[in-house]
């Protein structure tokens, strides 16, 4: 195969003059880990609020939690990121919508990418804490309210610091899942990381050292992730429960 | 101090609790025995409010348990619950046990709460293991605290929940003399149990309950010495001679 690989393309200058293609990468890079983090921020707290609902003994609020969880897992995800890119604006009082469409543009992508990958991904998490709280035993939560807790405080002490213990492994994965997403944000025009890769081609038909580079990066995003995952994983270890040595 | 007066619960058709009364003066102990699935451990459970109940009444230190107006929070703070399978909260210290509800409920300083939660540690001999974690003990070990942390709330009654049946053999003894202790001391009891040792020691009378009926309710050398019921009868030679 002629190909002519060409590493050092990274380090020439942009058609514009004002970066190399490594610091587009590195742009990129930067709004792939932004447009992640705050949405894993949204998915999280929100995951958290539904899933305790769904297991809190009052039948409204678990059906609405339900009711969100559904909607957001069963809609596919770049139909989301459209309806919130291209409908809501238009949905929303008129004075709302106007003010987000007089937005940058690259705010308004940021703004409808983050709820809607940080819904999506909230929809997951929430069934995650809701087995979490369902793995542990009946008899907890009866034991902190025989002891005078009222519910939300057994929740709170009790039940919730298990239930976040047993389901880091799947959280784990989610929060690798919200990273990989992320890159639907190209459809709406988001600059990001593998959107800049798809550039890097058209300019400087170099597609194996651009690939391969922002794979790269995704790898190191990753790895990333997984060390502070199994960190906490460690440090957050109940001594004679769940694999851990008794104290 | 608790009157059961006339309590029926069911799932759907099925009858968990029919017509169950009795009273349990102050410094009575009471155990409740019976085979499996006779109601009992629903009974002990619709006293502290656990378990809801569809009529009758539960007064407990004239308090009605199934008034919807009770803040059942406040009833449950007064009344000690010892579970079959301990549940003490596996990501805390056995001192953080014995101080959480302490603190969050009865509003106790953290240093109140630790200096209360370790002289009970002492006196069910458990002081050293203050800082360990619950998955670090014994079950015998975890049970007797599980007592000590529902004593520490000052509890004007406590309930017994197969406190020994999840326990070897060999560690049934250090909970029940903890109990033992606890009755002579003139603490309430409500206690479903099999262990008809521990019954003629300390208890005053004893309820018998089959099909979530209370077949029986004697004092204990009554219940011992003739019992009325033919179900009692079977249930006692089946126990005790083997």
């Amino acid at each position: 195969m002629a190909y002519n690989w060409n590493w050092a393309i990274f380090l020439s200058e942009t058609p514009s003059g004002e970066s190399t293609y490594l610091g587009w990468l590195l742009t990129g890079l930067q709004w792939t880990v932004t447009l992640s983090l705050s949405a894993w921020i949204i998915a999280l707290t929100v995951g958290s609020l539904f899933g305790v609902l769904r297991t809190v003994p009052n039948r409204w609020l678990s059906m609405l939690a339900a009711a969100y969880v559904e909607t957001f897992r069963n809609v596919p995800l770049l139909v989301q990121l459209f309806l919130w890119y291209f409908v809501l604006p238009e949905l929303l009082p008129r004075g709302m919508g106007d003010a987000f469409k007089q937005l940058n543009p690259l705010m308004q992508q940021y703004i409808a990418a983050t709820l809607c990958l940080g819904l999506f991904t909230g929809a997951r998490v929430s069934e995650q804490v809701r087995s979490g709280i369902g793995a542990l035993p009946r008899g907890q939560r009866n034991a902190a309210l025989a002891l005078g807790l009222t519910l939300p405080q057994a929740y709170r002490h009790v039940m919730l610091p298990m239930a976040f213990r047993l389901v880091i492994p799947p959280l784990t994965s989610e929060f690798l899942n919200i990273f990989k997403n992320s890159a639907v944000a190209t459809t709406i025009g988001l600059i990001e990381l593998s959107r800049q890769a798809q550039q890097l081609v058209d300019y400087t038909a170099q597609p194996y050292e651009a690939f391969i580079a922002v794979t790269l990066m995704y790898v190191m995003i990753n790895v990333t992730v997984m060390f502070f995952m199994r960190r906490l994983e460690q440090k957050v270890r109940v001594p004679g429960y769940l694999g851990g040595n008794p104290s | 101090m608790i009157s059961i007066r006339q309590v029926s619960k069911s799932y759907g058709s099925f009858q968990v609790l029919s017509d169950c009364s009795t009273e349990i003066k102050k410094g009575e102990v009471i155990v409740v025995c019976g085979p499996s699935g006779s109601g009992k451990s629903t009974l002990i459970k619709c006293v502290n409010g656990l378990e809801p109940f569809q009529s009758g009444e539960i007064i407990v230190d004239g308090i009605s348990v199934g008034d919807p107006r009770t803040k059942l929070s406040t009833l449950r703070a007064r009344v000690g619950m010892v579970f079959q399978h301990f549940e003490l909260f596996p990501h805390m210290t056995i001192v953080d046990n014995l101080t959480l509800a302490q603190v969050k409920v009865l509003g106790r300083s953290r240093d109140e709460a630790a200096e209360k939660g370790l002289k009970l540690l002492e006196r069910v001999g458990l002081k050293a293991h203050a800082n360990k974690h619950p998955g670090a003990l014994s079950g015998g070990q975890q049970q007797r605290v599980a007592i000590a942390r529902a004593l520490s709330m000052d509890p004007i009654a406590m309930l017994f929940d197969e406190p020994t049946s999840a326990l070897d053999p060999e560690m049934i003894n250090e909970v029940l003399d903890v109990m033992v202790e606890l009755a002579n001391e003139g603490m309430t009891m409500m206690c479903v149990t099999h262990e008809m040792g521990f019954a003629r020691k300390v208890a005053h009378r004893v309820i018998f309950m089959d099909q979530g009926r209370i077949v029986e309710d004697a004092p204990k050398d009554d219940f011992f010495g003739q019992p009325r019921s033919e179900r009692a009868q079977q249930f006692l030679s089946k126990i005790l001679h083997h």
